[in-house]
């Protein structure tokens, strides 16, 4: 028994000699920055350094290299405590690189690292993504400033969720194609979600303005909120949308015809005439559906006609068809006939009428 | 004939669930979607639910085997071949459970080397595991299937974990059902076999239950909550990985797992490996146990000195298997292995006894 009992007390310590990863002594990446220049990927880290009066610095590592997280290697000489990615919030692409190069090789290395969570925020930035990194946001350093922006405003405003999980599903599932959110820098110390940028291939080949981002969500979110805007003649209504749902139908096979029914529950936000009245409503309603319709068939067709498929046509189609044909399927997406259909419910109009 | 168990080292009916679950519950969970999946697609599901059902097949026969014998392999082998050769016949259980610790303990530590310690040293935490696992069995059957219990019900609340995907789960992946032939269907469901295995320790401690008639439906029970528990995390994975991805991972579960996010822990692996730890503890123990227990059957080895030999055995041997590839050729063949043991040799155990038990008559 004392045998054993030694046994077991030794191998516990021998057992414990592995590399320490202790919150004070390493260097906890919370952001990241691609770019591609003169041909080679250039990455920064974003690391926080918190300071003794409460404040945060946002120091950067930078480096150039052939492969996107070899970087890291390079940045480790310029660090003083090893640099560790447990913690990456936020990656930003430039846009350079993720229209030319692709950002495929690197969206391979977060896949890859055990480390990294699958609620990673990526993002497309216009221009330089490693200015937009380098500016000074909030108190609470850069990374968690941006990935708090690209959260609220994929959780209760206009900006259709995605992050590591989702652009990977989308990415290998067949039949749809991701996208990510795009952020400008404004100022020193400010930046924007500016748009919606559409993958093929890991390639930026489309990209939409903010107004058109709520239309796309009806058609790829469920229980999406966001804000709507309509002008009826002289007065205009804004309205917030509680929650939405849409349905996909196979109407027909051939030629291949898809019915989206999009019904919105939404409350009156405001409104610039005198006096809401049922009928206004019913007006506003209206005009609301007339507009979803007519903005998300134009989505549907631009993306057509791009050859991209981020509301997932086919796989949608292949869910509803037995030994489906991808490579036909590619052929035949071209040709493919949609028709949107909303439906908008104003429940509320606010304290008053 | 038997030797008599004493009614002190005997176990209650309903602890058989546990045994058997646990037992079937280890480190296949964490990563047999994708294999499964590459043959029969995201149909798959229906082939884990196939492979379940013909598991209380294999119950059936094996109770029927061993209340004819009223004893456990090694008396039903002797009933059928004589007692020369039912030792002999018996023996490469050995070899068999060898296999089941061997792979259970160097997955599991390959799983700790992938995803949180690199540079960890796979001979010393074996070590350390095995002389845990040591110290159990020498406590006797009785607490070994404590451990088992413990095994079930501490780590329980890790199924709540799996509710952070339903956020991101599209159904639609499941659809259309039925796409795929009988035949990868019925092939998948072979793939699943190293993933369920472990209900046969049930033809070794069979003699220490105390009332075996009443743990037939606990054993029944154990390996329904297993098919249950599967398939809810089969159809939770296929809904939260697409197709392609899916492929990617070896893992699956554990990837599932980068997404739960809660405010006092960001990464939750970390939490839910450390947690593995008492799941792989009872496979290890019942495996040990079993391994012993027909040395001291078939050979007359004293158990205590059998457990330590088998324990040796792991732990030299463990150290070959260094590469993914390596241990992905261990867990293949330990899966066909008892695909032969279950499928092949129980059905032929049975009918064998059913002769017998005619002729003797």
């Amino acid at each position: 028994m004392k045998i054993l009992i030694s046994l077991l007390i030794l191998s516990t310590i021998l057992a414990g000699c592995i590399q320490k990863e202790i919150v004070d002594d390493v260097n906890l990446e919370t952001g990241a920055a691609y770019d591609y220049t003169d041909g080679k990927i250039r990455g920064t880290a974003l690391v926080p350094v918190y300071l003794s009066d409460k404040t945060v610095e946002n120091k950067t590592f930078s480096s150039s290299s052939n492969l996107s997280r070899d970087f890291l290697r390079d940045v480790q000489r310029q660090s003083s405590d090893p640099l560790v990615s447990g913690s990456l919030k936020v990656v930003l692409f430039g846009e350079r690189l993720a229209k030319e190069k692709g950002i495929l090789d690197l969206i391979d290395s977060f896949q890859r690292d055990p480390s990294i969570g699958a609620r990673l925020y990526l993002a497309v930035t216009e221009g330089d993504s490693k200015a937009v990194i380098n500016g000074s946001y909030g108190e609470r350093g850069n990374a968690i400033y941006l990935s708090n922006l690209i959260r609220h405003n994929m959780n209760s405003k206009d900006v259709p969720k995605t992050d590591l999980q989702r652009f990977l599903f989308d990415f290998n599932q067949k039949g749809k194609t991701p996208y990510l959110p795009r952020i400008k820098k404004l100022n020193k110390k400010a930046v924007e979600i500016s748009g919606l940028s559409f993958f093929r291939y890991g390639h930026v080949v489309d990209t939409i303005p903010p107004d058109k981002m709520f239309y796309f969500k009806l058609l790829v979110d469920k229980y999406s909120k966001g804000t709507l805007k309509v002008n009826l003649g002289k007065d205009a209504a804004a309205i917030e949308s509680i929650r939405s749902n849409y349905k996909m139908n196979l109407v027909s096979r051939k030629p291949l015809k898809v019915n989206i029914r999009i019904k919105v529950k939404a409350i009156l936000n405001e409104y610039s005439g005198i006096r809401v009245t049922p009928k206004k409503i019913k007006m506003i309603e209206k005009k609301l559906e007339e507009e979803i319709e007519v903005e998300c068939l134009k989505l549907t067709k631009r993306f057509q006609s791009k050859n991209i498929d981020p509301v997932g046509f086919g796989h949608f189609i292949k869910s509803k068809t037995r030994k489906f044909n991808y490579s036909k399927w590619e052929a035949d997406y071209r040709y493919l006939k949609m028709n949107v259909q909303a439906d908008v419910t104003i429940t509320e109009s606010g304290v008053i009428d | 004939m038997e030797p008599l168990i004493p009614e002190k080292a005997k176990i209650s009916p309903f602890l058989v669930f546990f045994l058997v679950h646990t037992m079937q519950f280890g480190i296949g969970i964490l990563g047999f979607q994708r294999l499964i999946a590459l043959t029969a697609g995201y149909d798959a599901w229906i082939s884990v639910i196939i492979a379940g059902l013909s598991i209380h097949v294999i119950l059936w026969m094996m109770y029927r085997i061993l209340d004819t014998v009223n004893g456990d392999i090694m008396s039903a082998n002797s009933y059928v071949f004589g007692k020369k050769v039912g030792r002999l016949i018996t023996l490469p259980y050995v070899l068999y459970f060898l296999c089941v610790a061997l792979t259970t303990l160097r997955t599991f530590i390959e799983v700790v080397q992938v995803w949180m310690f690199q540079d960890m040293s796979t001979f010393w935490y074996a070590f350390a595991f095995c002389v845990l696992a040591i110290y159990i069995i020498f406590g006797g059957f009785r607490i070994v299937t404590g451990i088992a219990f413990f095994g079930v019900v501490l780590p329980s609340y890790l199924i709540f974990t799996f509710f952070f995907t339903f956020p991101y789960a599209d159904l639609r992946n499941l659809l259309p059902v039925f796409d795929h032939s009988i035949k990868d269907l019925v092939k998948a469901a072979y793939q699943m076999s190293l993933t369920y295995l472990g209900y046969e320790v049930l033809l070794f401690f069979y003699p220490f239950i105390k009332d075996p008639q009443k743990s037939k439906k606990w054993a029944h029970f154990g390996v329904f909550f297993t098919t249950i528990l599967y398939t809810a995390i089969t159809i939770i994975t296929f809904s939260y990985f697409s197709e392609g991805q899916l492929q990617k991972n070896i893992w699956a579960t554990l990837t599932i797992w980068k997404v739960v996010e809660m405010p006092f822990v960001e990464r939750f692996e970390y939490i839910g490996i450390a947690n593995w730890n008492i799941v792989i503890l009872p496979n290890l123990c019942i495996a040990l146990w079993c391994g012993s227990r027909i040395l001291k059957r078939a050979v007359h080895l004293k158990q205590k000195y059998g457990v330590l030999l088998l324990t040796t055995i792991v732990l030299i041997t463990i150290n070959f298997f260094k590469t993914r590839e390596q241990i992905n050729t261990l867990i293949s063949y330990t899966g066909k292995i008892s695909f032969f043991l279950n499928y092949v040799y129980i059905p032929l155990l049975f009918i064998l006894v059913l002769i017998v038990k005619k002729v003797k008559k």
